[in-house]
């Protein structure tokens, strides 16, 4: 082989590894190594460069993704709702909703549209934010924050129009965590599904009670079921101290074999296995299931190093 | 893309569509597609966790505020990367100097040493090989230190991030031979660094 074709054949070796040469290209290296042993060399070293280029690589862990996470949804509740968002929403699905579908030209859909426009407006007009349409109606004794809705409108004596609004109005209650209608109120907010910011305020309150069965119970459900994962770390944090109960270990074991998030799952073992030196068959049981399931490098060390330190075997029998 | 994701493309447009309309599930959702790689390359980037936690923050806000200028016209991932590749660059190019980031290095408490990292990993195994791979991890450390930011970027996309030459051009407003050039000076000087372990 001449030194001329080895060169070119040597300096495409690393692009060749990547699968970024050409077809041809891919073609000619792959036929001159078959018959070149010093270039068939020099491709087995850029194997072995890779390699150990892949070993040197990062891995982030599970907790800094997780605080990531938890930081970019704490500064999402801070962000207001992008103007054009909520612009965009009603809009697009009207206008989606009037667009020519398919081979139809739409054009009977037209005078449905702007008949569709003019109900809206006229039902938008009805709905109206409580700041500007009660500026006036101080004097009826309407004060702190509310949402209204136009519900009737009628023609009164003397010229006077009489108006029906439905009204939600806020109010503040302030108490202890043992007076029930505040519990009342933080076992339901435990469970609202349209807030998790919420949620995970109120299991953070639940923690000064953990030891009662009622809270107790609220936070193993949301560390079982909440659809979100920064709700049931606080859950899992709120029962901390009660890591040794046996209801909760049951609960942590089904976090470590199920959870999808390995933030938690690493939170999980941990709580499991802190006293290391009394691991219990249950625990250790699932120690062995993790390591054929496992998919985070942490858990599955710190699970091998646990059944190493209790001389059990990492084969699940 | 998408088996990587997992997330089939149509899955993914309707998330985007959902998100541009105010559903902030639907942009939780569409982070956690990819929010693990965006960490993984600022890290690997910054070597630090508090300016990789920083870009994973600035970028993802990024792309909250706009996403409805998001028009299709790319793929999701490549105006996401676009982002992320430039908060990069530019921290990295903050930096100016190599000598300001090994002395970063240096200072330890805070700052991630790959070899922490493989050692924790590795533990197991051999001691020859452990120093090896050791050994191998400290000069990969160093000669990135000595790549320019725009050879670094394109190394660790390529390598680690398994992204095409294509793909990578795209996300750095330059063309494929310009990330091919780019790749193949930041691999030669690689290998010139690590030439007699491997």
């Amino acid at each position: 082989m001449s030194d001329t074709a080895c060169d070119k054949v040597q300096s495409q070796l690393g692009l060749y590894l990547y699968g970024e040469l050409t077809f041809d290209e891919e073609e000619r290296v792959e036929t001159h190594v078959e018959s070149c042993a010093g270039c068939a060399a020099a491709l087995e070293k850029e194997r072995e460069f890779h390699a150990a280029l892949d070993k040197a690589e990062n891995q982030t862990s599970p907790s800094l993704l997780w605080e990531s996470r938890q930081n970019l949804r704490d500064r999402l509740e801070l962000e207001p709702q992008p103007e054009s968002a909520a612009v965009l929403g009603w809009w697009s699905r009207f206008v989606s909703s009037i667009r020519p579908v398919g081979g139809f030209d739409g054009a009977w859909m037209r005078p449905a549209g702007a008949l569709a426009l003019v109900a809206l407006g006229f039902f938008g007009s009805r709905l109206v934010p409580s700041g500007s349409m009660l500026g006036g109606l101080t004097s009826m004794g309407i004060t702190g924050p509310q949402t209204s809705r136009v519900r009737f409108i009628e023609p009164a004596d003397n010229g006077r129009i009489q108006i029906v609004l439905d009204e939600t109005r806020q109010r503040t209650i302030t108490g202890e965590l043992t007076d029930q209608e505040i519990r009342g109120l933080l076992m339901s907010a435990a469970k609202d599904p349209s807030d998790p910011g919420l949620r995970a305020e109120t299991m953070s309150l639940l923690n000064a009670d953990a030891k009662s069965a009622d809270i107790r119970g609220v936070l193993l459900y949301a560390l079982r079921h909440d659809q979100n994962a920064g709700v049931r770390l606080k859950a899992l944090e709120s029962l901390r101290p009660f890591a040794n109960d046996s209801e909760v270990r049951t609960a942590l074991t089904e976090v470590l074999l199920n959870d999808n998030n390995p933030g938690l799952r690493a939170q999980a073992i941990d709580l499991l296995t802190q006293d290391s030196d009394d691991i219990d068959r249950q625990v250790i049981g699932v120690l062995q299931e993790l390591m054929n399931r496992e998919s985070n490098a942490y858990v599955r060390q710190r699970s091998q190093r646990l059944l190493e330190a209790v001389n059990a075997s990492a084969e699940i029998y | 893309l998408a088996q990587k994701t997992g997330l089939q493309p149509a899955d993914e447009t309707a998330l985007i569509r959902a998100a541009q309309q105010g559903d902030k599930d639907a942009f939780e959702q569409l982070v956690r597609v990819y929010d693990q790689s965006v960490l993984r390359l600022a890290m690997n980037l910054l070597r630090s966790p508090d300016d990789a936690q920083d870009v994973y923050q600035e970028a993802f806000l990024r792309v909250y505020r706009s996403l409805n200028n998001f028009r299709f016209d790319c793929s999701f991932h490549t105006w996401l990367y676009r982002i992320v590749t430039n908060l990069c660059l530019d921290q990295m190019r903050k930096r100016k100097t190599r000598k300001e980031e090994s002395a970063a290095l240096a200072a330890g408490e805070g700052e991630l040493n790959r070899m922490d990292v493989l050692a924790e990993e590795r533990v197991e195994g051999d001691p020859q090989r452990n120093l090896m791979s050791r050994e191998i991890g400290q000069r990969v450390n160093h000669v990135l230190g000595g790549l320019s930011p725009r050879e670094r970027m394109v190394f660790e996309l390529r390598h680690y991030q398994g992204l095409r030459l294509r793909r990578i051009g795209e996300i750095l407003g330059t063309t494929e031979e310009a990330a091919k050039n780019c790749l193949f000076r930041a691999t030669q000087k690689m290998r010139a660094a690590l030439g007699d372990l491997v």
